[in-house]
């Protein structure tokens, strides 16, 4: 009884949660969420969401072949057992209250001749007829179609085979079926067919497929076939079966039976079990013996017989319901979409659903939408730390607080960014150095250097010439320190854009030394102070940062550490610094004992030095290198910045095409288009601003204004952009022409000279506006009537000359007195027909058609994106 | 975080393909019921379907906007052979007025011998250009000549991939530095015929579409390709669905002027390959600075896929395609028993309503995936 012991799975027909697993016995299972009231102790996990609890369990029906499960609601529970002697028992799992059902329990059919029965079939119309597929003997017949219902015959039952089922005497022995079919063969699998209740199909020993019509049983449609185990019809679509034979599916059409449509792709290893999803339409699961794997065949399109021959588009899917063990059987759920359960040879059972190919896209805005099976979700991205937020919502947020619009104190565009980037900092203190300082040189030296400041470090060094080696003393002690310094009018130039001195001739760090402090950076202050060879300062700011508000006491330790340097060469301090400085944590502690332990012009332990901000490490190679390794160490560090897209680094390249490179390898990392668009717009040569890279950038920044709707941004950004660079301004759009002399009607100040004096030669009484408005400047015909005041167009004197400020004010262009939006002229580009601007908005709040009588344009409704907000006014 | 959210589609068959407009307010759907529906986004965020119509006589594979500059236009394409362009019309009825829009036909394109595939509009830049490809393995690339004229498109190339198409999509980089470029997926059986990515690239002296690029490495058959946004990068990167999910960058090398005439050669890296689906992958999209993309498989997950700095690749979250939280979610069991989970059949609401109110809402808390280097 090699099948018996493997077990199988069947759904209720007609409740959702239970399913019964067939081996030796029969057991239902209720099947739950975890965790509800109802799933008890004792329920088996199925899967993360759900559990079974075991309802019943019969064990009366043994050696079980195969299990029918009534189709009617009532009785439920009915199920008619195929046994290994050919007879089928009705038996009932659980509650076994109702009358019909009580008389219907434990009654058995018999046939002839006792061989195993193969398989069962409830009919779905006429639910009392049962038809049994059983092997081969001899001549006897192979499918016998009981009618439950009939009542006991003991004439026609020999009296050997009533002792042997031993109950005769209840009456429950039934041995005369209803029909009998296929005769001299044997039968391994039938099913029903749904068009037509009284066919049959059989699958027959003998090679074949056969249709028979109850109603004329010696009439039947057959065909040879290997593929006779397993037919199923596709209860979405009546006419086509599945069959199958070892590895291979074949699909069939009904129509036309002559030969399969298609065969599904051969597998390895026999097939066990074939199934028809029965919430989807062409979903075919296949299952072969010792797997773990659950082939699914998607026929979304298979060919049809009548139709003409296209290739089968069927999509083979795998899946692994349970990754461990092989799967003995498997049951579609019989309403959940695509939900089925598994049991594996030892009875673990899974509960598993079978995934539709998820199609996804995203919005503009960040949110993911996809459609999984028939349903659509909607998927947006919700708080969130700004470290982990995208790009796309970080310009989004930085458009909203005008990064970048900060024209005066350009250093505070990087708190409009947010405050939280380093590099945005850099950049933007760097851009604000540079527009601060340029000035300066253009009114000292005629320009020539203004284009220098601009061009970074990198060629502000390379031009340095006169560079003075000075050996300073350590402040308030009277030897001379050892370390030789530079100086030269670039390098204080370099200094300047590194932020560490102000404007003026004198080097003075005292300011920059102060707002560091106020920043709470007293590592850094103490570090900047001691390279300006400032001890004392240092040890003070270190004490300070110590005892100030959540201050750091080992500062204190650090002071003191500092304070016993010695320039002596094998001193223990000296040997001790050098050793331990490694182990300190804050980079600039670290660099100060550097710089205090290191042999004379070698720095390279501050020079890189990583963790320190790019700015300081160039004021320091600005003041400590000579100009033999200045150059090499800022082109090198250059290079490194260039390459990682650092935007510390414009620093040095400043606004150059190396500045262009380095922000493009920026573009490449990041995507952040906003920040390249308006640093690279304070470019001040047409080289920058008309690199091809530059352009892109911006153009692809305003597609991206555009695409968010922040259509006002966008515009904002326009102006921005046309200040800084005049030559991207857009011409005139839109120009109104006379009906009668054909020319422009636009009041533009280069024509309005002549036309005032036109008007008072001709004497025209009053103020000249009045008759200019309403009429065409060329030929002083009126402009057409608005179509609801039916005025002719132009703005109302009065409105314009009420104003204190334009009596004034007389030489003002007149175009700015037709400032109010009501009086504008508007039109719809479809009918040619409008007014003023006010009349027509209040027209369309009520109307959908346009003002003009008989004419039935509708205006308003024409463009769709004229009637998107934009999304960034409050 | 994400939060997902589910929306009754209202559809009778499987969903194939979402495509949002341009501004992100608008959205098609498509399915194998024949139709396409649009939704609009209303003020409150709330998608509703203002239209839905038979679009073709089989399954409709995929849908997807032009951009607004050419109007309210779609192109759909079906297992029927077929590609339509539609136009949604205004002003003849007051439809609008009860919130549903009317679309027309304004052409079929009727010169595939074989189902077609997939439909994508080219960059607007290149004006109003269309390209479909088809299971008979040719892209062809259509022009509506007159932008206000849609009935009329003509047949401007055909290009022979050889191989069974399954998806195209085309390079959105507007800079002048680029051509015109294109890549084809092939959803080829077959492992013997490596490349199933080719990159075709417009030439400007032949006015013809030539092979750039084939992804050699690519064997198994691809479902969906995606050339992410460009944003004025200096190179281009792709996103293969294949049996993984596969990111693939290309570098055009810079060529001396002298051999301008050929193809543009291009230095291929390989920047992430993902088999966290375990099978096959079917979709990919990217987000608009192409910096998130989202991928789905057959393990019925949504990924979302983000690169660092150092154009390391990692997911960044899962999310489970029926909306119910992944293993390990602290939010476990939040969306369970509610109506949109529990497989029940949804009711089939009339077009015109409101067919879009939210059923539930399922708090999604993505799981940092273990990053998987290659």
């Amino acid at each position: 009884m090699m099948s018996a012991c493997k077990p199988d799975i069947l759904w209720s027909p007609h409740h959702a949660d239970r399913y019964v697993i067939c081996d030796s016995e029969l057991s239902l299972y209720r099947i739950g969420a975890v965790g509800t009231s109802e799933a008890k102790a004792g329920s088996l996990p199925l899967s993360e969401e759900t559990a079974a609890t075991l309802l019943a369990i019969n064990s009366d029906t043994p050696y079980m072949k195969c299990v029918a499960w009534y189709p009617k609601h009532e009785p439920e529970c009915l199920l008619a057992v195929g046994q290994a002697n050919g007879r089928v028992v009705l038996t009932s799992l659980g509650q076994s209250h109702n009358s019909k059902c009580k008389e219907l329990m434990g009654k058995e059919f018999v046939p002839k001749h006792a061989r195993q029965c193969n398989t069962l079939a409830w009919n779905p119309v006429d639910s009392n007829w049962l038809a049994a597929g059983l092997d081969k003997h001899r001549a006897d017949f192979s499918v016998l179609i009981w009618d439950i219902c009939s009542k006991y015959s003991p004439e026609a039952v020999p009296a050997e085979k009533l002792r042997l089922s031993g109950d005769a005497e209840s009456g429950m022995v039934v041995t005369k079926p209803l029909y009998e079919l296929g005769q001299n063969d044997a039968c391994l699998s039938l099913c029903w067919l749904p068009r037509d209740h009284q066919k049959l199909l059989l699958a027959g020993m003998h090679r074949n497929l056969a249709i028979f019509d109850l109603r004329n049983t010696s009439q039947k449609t057959f065909v040879n076939t290997k593929a006779i185990q397993g037919v199923t019809v596709d209860p979405h679509f009546q006419d086509r079966v599945a069959s199958f034979f070892e590895g291979q599916v074949a699909i069939w059409d009904l129509r036309k039976f002559e030969k399969p449509v298609f065969t599904l792709p051969e597998q390895p290893k026999p097939l066990t079990k074939v199934a028809w999803c029965p919430t989807r339409m062409g979903l075919l699961a296949t299952l072969t013996r010792d797997t773990n794997v659950i082939r699914l065949y998607d026929m979304q399109h298979a060919p049809t017989p009548i139709g003409d021959e296209t290739e089968p588009t069927v999509i083979e899917r795998a899946v692994q319901p349970c990754s461990e063990s092989t799967i003995s059987s498997f049951a579609w759920h019989p309403s959940a979409q695509n939900r089925m359960v598994v049991v594996s040879p030892n009875r673990a059972m899974s509960d598993f659903t079978v995934f539709e190919r998820i199609s996804l896209a995203w919005s503009s805005t960040t949110s993911l939408m996809w459609a999984c099976g028939r349903h659509l979700y909607d998927c947006a991205e919700e708080g969130g730390s700004a470290a982990e937020k995208d790009i796309a919502t970080k310009m989004r947020e930085r458009a909203q607080s005008r990064y970048g619009h900060d024209t005066v104190q350009v250093w505070r565009n990087h708190l409009l960014a947010g405050g939280n980037d380093p590099q945005l900092r850099s950049l933007w203190y760097t851009l604000h150095y540079i527009l601060n300082y340029s000035p300066d040189l253009e009114q000292r030296q005629q320009g020539n250097k203004q284009s220098l400041i601009y061009s970074g470090i990198k060629n502000i060094v390379k031009s340095s010439s006169g560079t003075t080696e000075i050996r300073r003393c350590w402040k308030g002690s009277e030897r001379p320190a050892d370390v030789a310094q530079y100086q030269s009018e670039e390098r204080s130039l370099a200094l300047r854009l590194c932020g560490w001195i102000g404007r003026g001739p004198d080097v003075d760090i005292e300011p920059f030394l102060k707002s560091l402090e106020q920043e709470g950076e007293w590592e850094r202050a103490a570090s900047v102070a001691l390279f300006n060879l400032d001890i004392r300062r240092a040890i003070q700011i270190l004490n300070k940062g110590a005892s100030s508000e959540k201050g750091d006491l080992n500062l204190n330790v650090v002071a003191m550490a500092l304070s016993g340097y010695t320039d002596e060469k094998s001193s223990l301090w000296r040997e001790m610094c050098s050793s331990l400085r490694l182990q300190l944590q804050k980079p600039y502690l670290c660099v100060m004992f550097a710089f205090l332990t290191s042999e004379p012009a070698n720095y390279d332990a501050v020079l890189y030095e990583s963790r320190m901000a790019v700015r300081d490490r160039v004021a320091f190679a600005c003041m400590f290198l000579n100009d033999n390794q200045l150059p090499r160490y800022i082109d090198k560090l250059t290079n490194e910045m260039k390459e990682a897209g650092n935007l510390e680094g414009i620093l040095l390249t400043g606004l150059t095409k190396d500045g262009v490179d380095l922000m493009e390898s920026h573009v490449d990392r990041t995507g952040d288009v906003q920040t390249a668009s308006f640093s690279m717009l304070r470019g001040s040569t047409a080289e920058v601003v008309k690199d091809p890279r530059v352009q892109c950038w911006i153009e692809n920044y305003r597609h991206l204004l555009d695409a968010w709707r922040f259509w006002h941004k966008r515009a904002e950004f326009d102006i921005h952009r046309s200040k800084l660079d005049p030559s991207s301004k857009p011409l005139a759009q839109v120009f109104v022409s006379c009906n009668f002399c054909g020319k422009s009607i636009s009041f533009s100040c280069s024509a309005m000279p002549h036309q005032g004096r036109g008007f008072s030669q001709y004497g025209v009484s009053g103020s000249p506006t009045k008759s200019k408005v309403t009429s065409c400047p060329g030929c002083r015909k009126p402009l057409p009537r608005c179509a609801l005041c039916l005025m002719n167009m132009g703005t109302p004197v009065s409105t314009c000359t009420g104003t204190g400020k334009s009596e004034e004010k007389v030489d003002l262009p007149r175009d700015k007195k037709l400032a109010q939006f009501n009086n504008w002229f508007t039109w719809c580009h479809n009918c040619r027909h409008g007014g003023h601007a006010g009349h027509m908005l209040s027209w369309f709040r009520d109307h959908s058609e346009c003002p003009v009588s008989a004419c039935t344009c509708k205006c308003m409704q024409l463009d769709t994106t004229g009637n998107l907000v934009p999304s960034d006014t409050v | 975080m994400f939060v997902a959210r589910s929306i009754a589609a209202d559809h009778k068959d499987l969903i194939h393909d979402v495509s949002y407009d341009f501004h992100g307010r608008r959205m098609a759907t498509c399915s194998s019921d024949q139709s396409v529906k649009v939704w609009d986004k209303s003020d409150s965020g709330e998608w509703h379907c203002t239209a839905s119509w038979k679009t073709h006589s089989g399954s409709v594979w995929r849908v997807t906007w032009a951009h607004p500059e050419f109007g309210q236009v779609l192109a759909s394409c079906s297992f029927d052979r077929t590609a339509a362009v539609w136009e949604e019309i205004v002003g003849e009825s007051n439809d609008k007025q009860r919130g549903l829009s009317h679309w027309i036909k304004r052409t079929t394109l009727v010169d595939s011998r074989t189902s077609v595939t997939d439909v994508k509009f080219a960059p607007k830049h290149m004006g109003l250009v269309l390209a479909t490809c088809s299971a008979d393995g040719v892209v062809r690339i259509y022009e509506a000549p007159d932008v206000m004229n849609l009935s009329q498109w003509s047949l401007q190339h055909e290009i022979s991939c050889k191989l069974s198409c399954s998806c195209i999509s085309w390079n959105p980089s507007s800079s002048r530095a680029h051509p015109p470029m294109i890549s084809v997926g092939s959803d080829d059986n077959n492992v013997t015929y490596s490349g199933k990515v080719q990159i075709y690239e417009y030439n400007e002296n032949t006015r013809k579409y030539a092979k750039a690029e084939t992804l050699m490495t690519v064997t198994d058959p691809v479902h969906d390709i995606a050339f992410a946004p460009n944003l004025g990068r200096s190179f281009h990167v792709l996103a293969i669905a294949t049996k993984d999910v596969r990111i693939f960058k290309l570098v055009p090398l810079r060529r001396d002027s002298t051999t301008s005439s050929g193809p543009t050669k291009f230095e291929v890296q390989l920047l992430a390959q993902f088999d966290s689906h375990n099978s096959q992958v079917w979709r990919v999209s990217w987000n608009i600075t192409s910096t998130l993309l989202a991928s789905s498989g057959d393990d019925g997950c949504v990924r979302l896929w983000k690169a660092n700095y150092m154009d390391n690749w990692k997911c960044t979250g899962i999310l489970r395609g029926d909306g119910s939280p992944v293993n390990g979610s602290s939010v476990q069991g939040l969306a369970l028993n509610t109506p949109g989970s529990s497989g029940a059949p949804t009711p089939q609401n009339s077009v015109a309503g409101a067919a879009s109110a939210g059923r539930y809402e399922a708090q999604l808390i993505l799981r940092m995936a273990d990053f998987i280097e290659r």
